[in-house]
């Protein structure tokens, strides 16, 4: 239909061609001379011209047609201005690059889907009991869902374990026989798992790769299908290799995938099949016909323990979609917003800085407009010419921006991976977050949106002009005087200056909490933490301290520094107070210098009995009993029953643990030792912690440290701990300071990002600011010459453009700080940690003082060059 | 000169007006541009002032909106011409304007009034 009826111009020239000879015809016809007749033939007809014009732009494809030579006169315009567009298009792609890196993360967890078939009906099998849920389940729950074939097309079963793999640790999904069948990603070479694979225990040595794996360690061998390869001390045969955008169906990708089956083959007897065995992760395809509702009321579930030993609480499920590696939920999404704030205001800041040079471009073209508008453009079509321009340099920015954010995303990981403790980096995996069609997309609807931000303003104020001043050459008030140009700088201000206040409060925080006194000495102690079965960690003690190397040993139902302690929450008149615990061995005080500040600490007898007996935490203490002495005090406590070892993954309500159980143990206070930190760095010295006595047999004890003289590291316990046990996996060796670098690496990634970012929006609000402040004084050179002439000093002139510069940064400075400090006291309300600060006067403060030093140094050189004018020769020029 | 008097003499056409002269003017059968203008000048007794240049971008308008159809063809005195034909929804369109036409010119003769002599 559009097409059919479309004419081209020829046509149309011929038809009035026609016309005209027809109407010639008939006046010669009439007795008209055939020179007249021509004559009032063209009279009658009016403006031929015109009227092709008017038929040329009724044409649906004018504007295409239009933007066409928009485009064309755009690249020309800027290839002759190239520092100009070089300038501008690093600008943006800065700012575009950085935001697309961060969404690039984004996708890869949360937007993208699985590559695997119908990713959009698979759930995640989780647990609902009255005082805990989880997602762990035993093998029988998984074979309660598989019958119901009815509601599901599918339930496959995994359970991870890192296994070392010629000297590399891998993480391997040990997966039920369906799970290639049922999730059906891309092979690669070779083929996935097939249910015979896992039809019996240990019978089927077979491993798949992820392409990772197979590129790391095996070179891309094209012949690796069928060849033996070593896992664990075991045999294993390659079957197939993944295509390399599946890489499992977690947020931590696996290296490798073996049948279920082989999981006691590999880690020494341990499978998972047992009876009460909790450690099954189930997915399910939903069949087309059923909702989850539906199919979680369902599934009846044979009662489990949740939480307390030997009692089986009744348990429901729970399904949840689970198509991309992370479900966003609001709450996450109000965590990561400001981060996703803070990158915008980079983007923010690239896009004033480009508008304000383009908006001292258009104003130097204010006469090429003027002409264009006095021979009869609109203004529309002026305004649009010039959004073509911002759009052809939004476009060049975008394709540099996904340059750019290609190689920040390798940097990125490299100094990411390179700043951890190596014992982590080496366990460290990402989901690949490359670049696809919805990053791609992102970029371009933000170079788009950048257009409207950066393009728009300039262009509507450059054509708002009187044409007889544009022609004159003489600049309108509107541009000079106008509210945008004091938008422009009062945004670049505001945006820097909170930047600049994020980073701040990050560097700071992050250096207070590195000069943190943890409280103890971790330095050069070592932890063996091996929680299957408490045998095997008496005999890694046995066998430390017959090592001569080892200076001190002692042993603890938990490592210092390894996340939060159990809670024990304990009833006062004054209310509940929540304190952690932990069983150490007497030596555990003396080991890492814990000093006892009162009364004593425990004796052998008392640990070899595991009397009820405790040691309280100086802060503790004052909580307890404030005012009293302590010593001698009873205390009732919850003790979570040993030996458990999968417990609620979360629980749910101390208040509801307190009613419900009674088997609280009471303790007597027999010292108080000085306050550590227990749990988290940034979480502070711990609240009320209580330590109980324990001994190397106990079956509490999971752990050991160690605290060796020189040489005995890491490494050396390693491989000593090998004799008590042939599977390296059998204890995690790690260094404390190990798990404080951890710790503190969050902080450390945090105040990097930020001091880039504030940086980088620094840098730009600095050349923005110069490039306003010259352009304005370039407009106000003849006044200042008039100045001069009139007796004004050289440092009449300077005061002046500093004044003009601090006026037009006031108000950003005074929104900067205000909005600052709203985001802060937001912020201060979710965030509740005792070692960090987040409404920090001393960052407001050196922020403040930073961006006076960052005006000051962008209006220095208008100033200079301001007050170097010379009046005789600024009166004369004509501009 | 005494074209140029008629021509002064003449009455613009009104807004919107020449669509309906040009779909009446076809109803009699095919026409070309020229064929066009010259019926509704002699059919208004050369009272009304059609500009020529203003026809074509008006049966543009009408060809693209499906009133009228056009085809090259050859015109009476032996040359290439664009004919224009009624279509279906022309017609109906035709009526419509019509009616509307003349609901006009009672409504804005009651107000005027009877005609003074």
């Amino acid at each position: 239909m559009f097409w059919r009826r479309r004419r081209t111009d020829e046509d149309f020239t011929d038809e009035i061609a026609s016309h005209l000879e027809s109407e010639i015809d008939r006046l010669v016809e009439e007795g008209v001379p055939p020179d007249e007749a021509a004559a009032r033939a063209r009279r009658a007809f009016g403006n031929v011209a015109r009227t092709r014009e008017r038929f040329y732009e009724a044409r649906r494809f004018v504007l295409f047609e239009q933007f066409k030579q928009d485009l064309r006169y755009a690249w020309r315009g800027l290839w002759h201005s190239r520092a100009f567009v070089a300038t501008t298009v690093l600008t943006l792609a800065v700012g575009m690059g950085l935001v697309t890196v961060v969404f690039a993360v984004f996708n890869a967890y949360v937007l993208r889907p699985f590559a695997v078939h119908d990713p959009y009906s698979l759930h995640l099998a989780g647990w609902r009991a009255k005082e805990a849920s989880g997602a762990s389940f035993r093998w029988r729950d998984y074979e309660d869902f598989r019958a119901r074939t009815d509601l599901f097309d599918g339930v496959i079963a995994e359970t991870r374990r890192t296994v070392t793999m010629r000297d590399r640790q891998l993480s391997v999904g040990f997966v039920s026989g369906n799970y290639f069948g049922t999730l059906a990603p891309r092979v690669a070479l070779g083929r996935g798992l097939i249910e015979s694979d896992a039809r019996s225990n240990g019978s089927e040595p077979v491993i798949i790769l992820t392409d990772d794996t197979w590129a790391r360690l095996f070179d891309r061998d094209p012949s690796i299908v069928g060849r033996e390869i070593e896992l664990g001390g075991h045999h294993l045969v390659v079957v197939g290799v993944m295509a390399p955008e599946f890489s499992g169906m977690d947020e931590v990708p696996r290296d490798a995938w073996v049948p279920i089956t082989m999981h006691g083959v590999l880690l020494n007897g341990d499978d998972p099949f047992g009876p009460d065995d909790r450690r099954l992760q189930i997915t399910v395809r939903l069949r087309y016909d059923v909702t989850a509702t539906l199919a979680q009321a369902a599934v009846p579930l044979e009662p489990f323990e949740t939480r307390v030993a030997g009692r089986r609480d009744p348990v429901s499920v729970e399904l949840t979609p689970r198509p991309t590696p992370v479900r966003m939920t609001r709450g996450q999404l109000a965590v990561l917003a400001p981060v996703f704030v803070a990158f915008a205001l980079v983007l923010i800041a690239a896009c004033a800085n480009a508008s304000n040079v383009m908006l001292a471009r258009a104003s130097a073209r204010h006469r090429e407009i003027g002409i264009r508008l006095s021979i009869g453009a609109s203004r529309g079509r002026v305004v649009r010419q010039l959004l073509t321009e911002g759009l052809l340099i939004a476009t060049l920015a975008g394709a540099l921006a996904l340059v750019l954010a290609s190689v920040l995303r390798r940097l990125g990981t490299y100094f990411f991976v390179v700043m951890l403790p190596p014992t982590i980096a080496a366990r460290v995996r990402f989901v690949p977050f490359d670049f696809d069609h919805r990053v791609f997309m992102f970029t371009m609807i933000v170079a788009c949106a950048v257009t409207m931000l950066f393009a728009l303003l300039p262009a509507l104020q450059a054509t708002r002009m009187s044409l007889t001043d544009a022609l004159r050459g003489q600049l309108t008030a509107a541009i000079r005087s106008s509210a945008l140009r004091g938008l422009l700088v009062t945004s670049q201000v505001t945006v820097s200056l909170v930047l600049l206040i994020f980073a701040a409060t990050l560097v700071r925080n992050g250096s207070a909490i590195r000069a943190t006194n943890i409280g103890m000495d971790t330095n050069g102690v070592v932890v063996a933490r091996g929680g299957n079965g408490s045998g095997l960690v008496r005999k890694a003690y046995e066998e430390v301290s017959t090592d001569s190397r080892a200076a001190e040993i002692a042993v603890a139902s938990r490592s210092p520094l390894f996340g939060t302690s159990p809670p024990a929450p304990i009833r006062r008149p004054s209310g509940l107070v929540v304190a952690s615990y932990a069983f150490v061995s007497p030596e555990y005080f003396n080991l890492l210098r814990i000093p006892i500040l009162h009364g004593r600490s425990f004796s052998a007898q008392e640990a070899a009995t595991e009397a009820p007996i405790a040691i309280v935490s100086a802060a503790g203490a004052r909580v307890l009993w404030p005012g009293e002495d302590p010593i001698g005090k009873t205390v009732r406590v919850n003790i979570e029953p040993p030996g458990q070892k999968i417990v609620a993954d979360t629980v749910k309500s101390l208040r509801v643990i307190r009613e419900t159980d009674a088997t609280a143990t009471e303790v007597t206070i027999v010292g108080v030792a000085q306050d550590v930190i227990n749990g988290f760095v940034y979480q502070g010295l711990d609240p009320a912690h209580l330590y109980l006595p324990t001994h190397p047999g106990s079956v509490r004890v999971t752990t050991v440290l160690i605290r060796g003289r020189g040489s005995l590291q890491v490494g050396a316990v390693r491989s000593l701990l090998l004799r008590v046990s042939p599977d390296p996996m059998a204890f995690d060796v790690l260094a404390v300071d190990e798990m404080v670098a951890l710790q503190m690496f969050p902080l450390r990634v945090a105040s990097w990002v930020g001091s880039l970012l504030s940086a980088i929006a620094l840098l730009l609000s600095i050349s923005g600011l110069y490039g306003v402040l010259t352009y304005m004084f370039g407009q106000r050179i003849k006044e200042i010459g008039v100045r001069m002439a009139l007796g004004a000093s050289a440092g009449a002139v300077r005061r002046l453009v500093f004044r003009q510069a601090a006026r037009l940064s006031a108000a950003g400075a005074v929104l900067g700080l205000a909005a600052a400090f709203t985001v802060m006291k937001l912020l201060s309300s979710v965030v509740h940690l005792d070692n960090v600060s987040v409404v920090d006067p001393v960052a407001f403060g050196v922020s403040f003082f930073l961006i006076c030093i960052a005006v000051a140094l962008a209006s220095y050189g208008p100033a200079r060059k301001a007050a170097r004018v010379d009046p005789s020769t600024m009166l004369r020029t004509e501009t | 000169m005494s074209i140029k008097k008629r021509e002064s003499e003449q009455i613009a056409l009104l807004q919107g007006t020449l669509d309906l002269l040009i779909l009446r003017t076809l109803l009699f059968g095919p026409q070309h541009g020229q064929g066009i203008a010259r019926a509704i000048q002699q059919q208004a007794d050369h009272e009304l002032l059609v500009d020529h240049g203003s026809l074509y971008p008006a049966l543009q308008r009408l060809e693209s909106r499906g009133w009228i159809d056009a085809e090259w063809g050859t015109s009476t005195n032996n040359r290439k011409a664009r004919f224009y034909t009624l279509t279906k929804a022309g017609r109906k369109q035709l009526v419509q304007e019509t009616r509307q036409w003349r609901r006009l010119v009672a409504a804005i003769g009651r107000i005027i009034g009877p005609e003074e002599a």
